[in-house]
């Protein structure tokens, strides 16, 4: 979307609110509700959607005015960004807006925790990007492999950049692919075991990309898996721990998630699969003695997931279900039980061969 | 067993004229309001206000009073009363100031503030016998003729014993009284001469009444109603709620010769008819002269008067004060936030003596008691006008005010609110727990009664307390708006380029429009409500269930005689 849109529309929104002071209506601003009631799963698509359900943050409405009056705020600092061409962290935003309110001992805003879900408000009641109202989340998350990344004139061998890889940052629209030799993306949620084959030189020798999410992915890392696999057509695997948190993050990964799910299009990989760890592992590599009992939270994070509609495939039924029998989660760093090496040069290519993985 | 407990004041006066005066007083001072060194100065306090409004109510004047206290020494005061009255003609000065049990209303039945208290004769007594020294009177009727006297009682005799006298031509009228006594003691406590004057400032709005205390200070509570009650009408005593005391005692002063004519000629609705009725149950011949009833033949009329239906007491002889003199005593003299009156329809009590209550309460201003820091919930019990401030504890008064769920009616901490609770029982018989009429019984009906007022208006101030929150909600929803507006309208002028002050000041526009909306739209509901459910559950059921059981008594009481 082009700049000047983006500074349209916003204007758009202040104008429309202005209106209805000046003609004494009641200020509102509707946006998409954001809840589960109004979030569908697309299962041709394999993706979460937005529903068509509004929400309206009403001005008059005491419970709303804060929030309100902070959206507003946020916005008119967003035309500021577009229109200078700077683009601030959502911290840096916090604290441009951050002030006391005049004649009180209240702050426009307390904590980034504030303004952060106020950004997501902007975005779906505009219908525009973070990226495009030139903010940008925190840098997280890494890639390493034989790809040639352009940014901004200067080109990244990301097989030349050492251990560490390169740092992924949260905006990656301008990125442009050279130079790819590679058969698939491996995606890994924790760190550890990304540096575990990085240093087994697994992306060399099975000749893959590895991105390590470090968590739940950000936005800049799910964009940028989502980009490899749409325009070279890489296929994903996602390597998580086997429990709940880490099967989440794979389906956040694949299908989108509830808070971001009017972005789950330009975010998802629908067509990404689990490689492990699963619950059939356990019996598979013998490794009853390292898993680890499920604590409350993890019972109680099951059962939620298993009443997510992306999670009703007959596959997944059956690994949540099995969980919950066994009663234990499985770490990705249990298989180092067998021995450094093992998940380098057994468990992954044994598993991605002979493609035993979960949709 | 309650000539043991108690003796009427005729006895004692039929008492006091075998023995000596001054042995009738030492013994009875209690009996009298002479017990105490603060309760005997607001007793004397108290006959002398109470002998000038009488006096101005039966004259048609709108009294103004003035009373002053000064301290000579420790426990020795001079009293100072002035009122604006009708004045005394020179031959009655000797009955009204030196005369015990002179004119008594006790036998009139008439509502009178004086049903406490022996008169001002006994201020007399008071002074005489602590002092040695006469009461000074000065009085004129307003023909050009002023009178001063100092004058004792005779003890001896029970008449005046007049030691000075003097007459001199000045056009003013009124009486002055000036009265030394000892053993008595000034403060400003609740049972004291100053909260008995202000609450009865709040019982007569037709009164100005002006106090000095023992300081200098001085205190006006203005009039604040121009209207003269009605005088009282004296009603014969219904036979229902007699005491046999009280039938022994009238029936030695009556001048009927029998006593079937004395009761006829004593009581109202006692027929020939209902006299026949009591000889079927008595066991004597009613032929017989009164004089020599005996204490067991009067327990017996008294039960015949039990069994024999009569019909009901008239009410005209009740005099409220009425609900529009409650409120305006209570502005002037409370200012409060809120108030709230009620003067409920006669009831009757004891089987038949009519009465009936009203009621008031104020919140905020000058409601309440300050007691430090804090201020109190305070009582005011009212016995026909007249306040009743000692004996508290053992009232029906407070207890009817202490058994209302004042939580029920916004009141969380009734004991720690600034609020008054005003409650006058009128009745032509106020049944007192003691001679010292102080206190009123626990009748059933009269605590029923004071209840269901005291609920009424407690949904009145429920009321009142719900707007008011309400109207504090609104106001801090108003902040909360303006608050943010500041903010808003910058925001908005930049993102539009447009004037921030004219956004800001349509946006004040805006909220104010809406919370006058909200205000509108609250009193509309609010009408709404009152219109679906005119009174409270549960309550409102007793209470019309009450007010059946009452008209039914009166039915069914009128129709036996009909």
């Amino acid at each position: 979307m082009e700049r000047q849109k983006v500074i349209s529309k916003l204007t758009h929104l202040g104008k429309d609110i202005t209106e209805d002071i000046m003609l004494h209506e009641s200020p509102r601003i509707r946006m998409p509700q954001r809840g589960i009631g109004n979030i569908h799963f697309n299962e041709k698509k394999n993706l979460l959607e937005l529903g068509d359900k509004m929400s309206t943050r009403s001005f008059l409405n005491v419970a709303h005015s804060r929030k309100f009056m902070q959206t507003i705020l946020i916005a008119s600092k967003c035309k500021e960004f577009v229109s200078r061409n700077k683009t601030a962290s959502i911290r840096e935003l916090y604290y441009q807006l951050k002030h006391t309110i005049a004649s009180t001992k209240e702050n426009t805003f307390d904590d980034q925790s504030e303004s952060d879900p106020l950004i997501v408000d902007l975005e779906t009641a505009l219908g525009v990007l973070r990226e495009e109202l030139h903010l940008k989340a925190d840098d997280k998350g890494t890639l390493i492999g034989k790809i040639t990344i352009e940014d901004s004139e200067d080109f990244i061998d990301c097989s030349k950049l050492g251990r560490s890889g390169l740092s992924i940052p949260s905006i990656v629209e301008h990125y442009k692919f050279h130079d790819v030799e590679a058969d698939y993306v491996l995606v890994i949620e924790t760190g550890a075991m990304f540096d575990r084959l990085v240093e087994e030189k697994y992306h060399l020798k099975n000749s893959c990309i590895m991105v390590s999410a470090k968590g739940q992915a950000a936005r800049g890392c799910r964009r940028l898996v989502h980009r490899l696999n749409h325009e070279l057509k890489l296929p994903v695997i996602a390597f998580t721990d086997g429990d709940p948190w880490g099967y989440y993050i794979y389906s956040v990964m694949k299908a989108g998630s509830m808070a971001l799910a009017h972005e789950s299009k330009r975010l998802g990989t629908p067509k990404m699969k689990l490689v492990g760890m699963t619950m059939t592992d356990i019996d598979t590599y013998g490794l009853e003695k390292v898993t680890e009992k499920l604590k409350d939270i993890d019972k109680k994070r099951i059962n939620e997931l298993s009443q997510y509609p992306w999670f009703q495939k007959k596959e997944w039924k059956k690994e949540l279900d099995l969980m919950s029998k066994k009663g234990v989660r499985i770490e990705q760093q249990a298989l180092a039980s067998k021995s450094l090496e093992f998940v380098a040069e057994e468990y992954l290519p044994e598993k991605i061969k002979k493609s035993i993985m979960l949709p | 067993m309650e000539l043991k407990r108690e003796k009427h004041a005729d006895e004692l006066f039929k008492e006091f004229r075998e023995t000596s005066i001054t042995e009738f007083f030492r013994k009875n001072r209690a009996h009298l309001g002479y017990s105490g060194k603060l309760r005997s100065l607001t007793t004397v306090v108290h006959e002398i206000v109470t002998n000038a409004l009488d006096a101005c109510e039966e004259a048609g004047i709108l009294p103004e009073i003035q009373i002053g206290i000064n301290a000579l020494n420790s426990e020795h005061y001079k009293v100072f009363g002035a009122d604006n009255g009708p004045g005394i003609p020179l031959k009655h000065i000797s009955d009204v100031f030196g005369k015990m049990l002179a004119g008594t209303k006790f036998h009139r039945n008439v509502q009178l503030r004086g049903q406490q208290g022996i008169g001002v004769a006994g201020v007399t007594l008071f002074s005489q016998t602590t002092t040695g020294k006469p009461i000074k009177v000065k009085t004129s009727t307003g023909k050009g003729k002023v009178h001063e006297v100092e004058l004792m009682i005779d003890i001896t005799k029970n008449r005046a014993d007049i030691l000075s006298k003097e007459e001199y031509s000045q056009y003013w009228r009124g009486t002055e009284l000036d009265v030394e006594i000892k053993g008595v003691k000034f403060n400003l406590s609740e049972r004291g001469p100053f909260e008995y004057l202000r609450r009865t400032a709040i019982a007569n709005p037709h009164a100005q009444i002006i106090f000095i205390d023992p300081e200098g200070r001085k205190t006006v509570f203005e009039r604040s109603s121009e209207k003269i009650p009605k005088p009282p009408i004296s009603v014969r005593a219904h036979p229902k709620g007699l005491e046999v005391d009280d039938l022994i005692n009238m029936s030695k002063v009556t001048k009927a010769r029998k006593v079937n004519s004395f009761l006829v000629n004593t009581f109202s609705r006692m027929s020939n008819a209902k006299v026949k009725e009591i000889q079927e149950h008595v066991s004597f011949d009613l032929n017989k002269n009164p004089r020599k009833l005996t204490w067991a033949e009067c327990e017996e009329i008294i039960n015949a008067i039990e069994k024999v239906r009569f019909l009901a007491p008239p009410t005209e002889g009740l005099e409220a004060i009425g609900e529009e003199q409650i409120r305006d005593a209570v502005l002037n003299i409370l200012d409060p936030e809120f108030e709230a009156v009620l003067t409920r329809p006669p009831k009757v009590h004891s089987g038949g003596i009519p009465f009936l209550i009203e009621v008031a309460i104020a919140y905020g201003g000058h409601a309440g008691r300050s007691i430090g820091d804090g201020t109190k919930c305070e009582i005011m019990r009212f016995g026909n006008k007249a306040p009743l401030l000692f004996d508290a504890g053992g009232c029906a008064i407070t207890k009817a005010v202490n058994s209302v769920e004042w939580k029920r009616y916004g009141i969380r901490d009734f004991e720690n609110s600034p609020i008054t609770v005003f409650v006058n029982l009128v009745s032509t018989y106020i049944p007192y727990t003691s001679a010292g009429k102080q206190s009123v019984a626990e009748e059933k009906e009269v605590l029923k009664e004071i209840r269901f007022a005291l609920m009424d208006v407690g949904r009145k101030f429920q009321l009142y307390h719900s707007r008011k929150r309400r109207a504090l909600e609104r106001e801090a929803r108003k902040q909360i708006l303006l608050k943010y507006s500041i903010e808003l309208a910058s925001g908005l002028a930049e993102l539009t380029n447009k004037n921030e002050e004219k956004i800001m000041k349509e946006l004040q526009n805006l909220v104010e429009e809406r919370i006058t909306g909200l205000e509108i739209e609250e009193a509309e509901e609010e009408i709404k409500e009152e219109e679906l459910e005119p009174t409270l559950e549960g309550e409102s059921e007793d209470n019309s269930e009450a007010h059946e059981e009452a008209d039914e008594k009166l039915e069914e009481i009128t129709e036996e005689v009909e």
